[in-house]
């Protein structure tokens, strides 16, 4: 792999081993952290709300890259140690186990957080970060910290909304719990191809990209209005 | 459902099983005489019927009074185990205390039911919900324990007994996982020999899914201690000539053991050393004769081999000689002592 030529040996070997490490004893757990969780989620009345559920564990080779990119920044941060081991790898990587919640439109979302909250407390999961939405749109933004969800401003044009959950406080595991709208994911899949492992390079994709963003957000908005107008409608008839 | 943490905390008396899926090896004669022998060194023991079939609770408890707990177990004011665990069967709610009976000084059970079959059948489905991380599996499959624990604290107890039917069933999977110790009852053939081998792996896998499944658990959930050590073994209903084993049976004993080491204390020291550290020399335990007359007869009066009424005094002599002994080797291997 490319990054090979920017790190010593040692720092090499010490990253292979943790990958190592996670591959043989926090792989499969991380998978089935991920599907059983998927499985709350698939419950009604949230299933009600939700297009489709994506769960996935770590790809060992995106793990190596996450790590090269973190040993890197460390360095870059004035000799800041990077001091991952086998021991925290499971708090220092919070995204091993991945379940994504997609579903049409942000006036959702409320009342998706709600049943989310609901679901994990019940079964005794624990939210250790967020709801995070990130956004670039100012009119979501408002949205979201209406319903009293922090938001982070996204100058790469992602939009998402974050939880960190952990399994039990014992075992530390933690899972990334995503929810976007259909229109977002498109956006995100697109921009995932392009830009990972390592961001594109051609100015025109890049360009294109920031549009499709645009669009993308239009089309959340737009299934917003549709829905919102089909509402309106139903109340006048009564 | 509440989200409320488990309470629950785990009764301090240890809990034995005499434990072998294979039928016909006198593990409810074996129980019910360890237990008495237990009672009269002035330990209180409780015996938790978990088999179905309810040949302990028929041995115990008179005839009419067994009818009349049957009868009624379905009922509101049912007080057998199946009175108990129905609402978790049901899920309609928690489980429902129930008083146990006690039969003679020190000795108290927990009414068995034929019903319980019905629990088991929903143990399957919970303890897949336990893979699944869900609170209802959690709940459903420590229900018997925790019961226990209700049971057992309420007399303070200091040995908890399980009969468990003859198989390798969900319902003994969670009794095995609750016992601190097991011991082997083996018939002297060659039958019981592959029986010894399939337990070995059945507890292999019964240990290993529960710890995937305690890694799996959240927070403040009451869980199964999951690691039955393993006593001895008893060889059981050998006829004895001159104080000698009879030769065909002698001959089966080097056999069992040689299969308990393999099959068993092998297999699960792989898993975990704990598992088999209490299984010290000898691992035979105890050598029960066949007191075949003898034993119907305690049976149907409900009492030990030594109190019963048949056979002479010699042979009640021989038997509670046997019971005791077996009995100081069990409390001594488990850490039982006098407060």
């Amino acid at each position: 792999m490319s990054e090979s030529s920017k790190f010593s040996p040692e720092e090499i070997t010490r990253i292979r081993s943790l990958v190592k490490y996670y591959q043989e004893s926090m792989f499969e757990k991380a998978d089935r952290d991920a599907h059983n969780i998927a499985g709350h989620f698939r419950s009604k009345p949230l299933a009600n709300l939700i297009h489709s559920i994506k769960t996935r564990a770590k790809d060992p080779s995106h793990l190596e890259d996450k790590l090269f990119r973190k040993l890197t920044a460390s360095k870059l941060e004035g000799g800041k140690e990077f001091d991952i081991t086998t021991e925290n790898l499971v708090e220092r990587v919070t995204d091993l186990a991945g379940v994504r919640l997609l579903h049409l439109h942000t006036q959702q979302f409320p009342e998706i957080n709600a049943h989310i909250k609901s679901l994990l407390h019940e079964e005794g999961y624990l939210i250790i970060e967020g709801p995070e939405a990130r956004t670039w749109d100012d009119e979501y933004r408002k949205v979201f910290e209406f319903h009293g969800i922090a938001t982070i401003a996204s100058e790469r044009l992602y939009t998402s909304v974050h939880y960190i959950v952990q399994t039990s406080a014992k075992s530390k595991r933690t899972i990334e719990v995503q929810v976007r709208t259909l229109a977002e994911e498109l956006w995100g899949e697109v921009d995932h191809s392009m830009n990972y492992p390592v961001p594109t390079e051609i100015h025109a994709c890049k360009e294109q990209i920031k549009v499709l963003a645009r669009l993308t957000s239009s089309c959340t908005r737009l299934v917003d209005s549709i829905f919102s107008t089909k509402g309106a409608a139903e109340k006048l008839k009564q | 459902m509440t989200n409320e943490p488990n309470k629950q905390s785990r009764y301090r008396a240890p809990r034995l099983a005499i434990f072998n899926h294979k039928g016909g090896v006198g593990k409810t004669t074996l129980t019910v005489n360890l237990a008495f022998a237990i009672a009269e060194k002035g330990f209180k023991v409780l015996i938790v019927d978990s088999d179905p079939q309810c040949n302990l609770t028929s041995y115990l408890i008179e005839e009419a009074v067994v009818d009349d707990l049957l009868d009624n177990s379905d009922s509101d004011q049912g007080a057998t185990i199946w009175s108990a665990l129905k609402p978790i069967a049901e899920g309609t709610g928690e489980t429902k205390v129930i008083p146990a009976i006690e039969v003679s000084t020190n000795l108290f059970i927990l009414p068995g039911d034929i019903r319980l079959a019905e629990f088991e059948s929903e143990l399957a489905p919970l303890w897949n919900e336990c893979f699944k991380r869900k609170l209802r599996g959690f709940r459903g499959t420590v229900a018997l324990s925790a019961l226990v624990n209700a049971v057992a604290e309420e007399n303070g107890v200091d040995l908890v007994l399980y009969d468990s039917g003859p198989n390798i069933g969900p319902l003994n999977r969670i009794i095995l996982l609750d016992c601190d110790h097991f011991i082997i009852p083996a018939a002297c053939d060659a039958f019981s020999l592959r029986a010894i081998r399939t337990l070995g792996h059945a507890l292999y896998e019964w240990v290993g899914d529960w710890q995937t499944i305690q890694e799996l658990a959240p927070d403040n959930v009451y869980l199964l201690p999951g690691l039955p050590k393993l006593l001895g073994y008893v060889p059981q209903r050998f006829r004895v000539y001159a104080s000698r084993p009879a030769a065909q049976f002698a001959s089966f004993l080097p056999r069992i053991e040689k299969t308990v080491v393999e099959d068993v204390i092998t297999v699960l020291a792989r898993l975990n050393a704990v598992l088999v550290s209490s299984a010290a020399h000898p691992l035979k335990l105890a050598e029960i004769k066949d007191f075949s007359g003898q034993a119907t007869a305690a049976q149907e009066e409900g009492v030990s081999l030594w109190t019963v009424r048949s056979g002479t005094p010699a042979q009640r002599a021989d038997a509670q000689s046997d019971f005791q002994a077996f009995a100081a080797m069990v409390l001594r291997r488990i850490g039982v002592t006098k407060q």
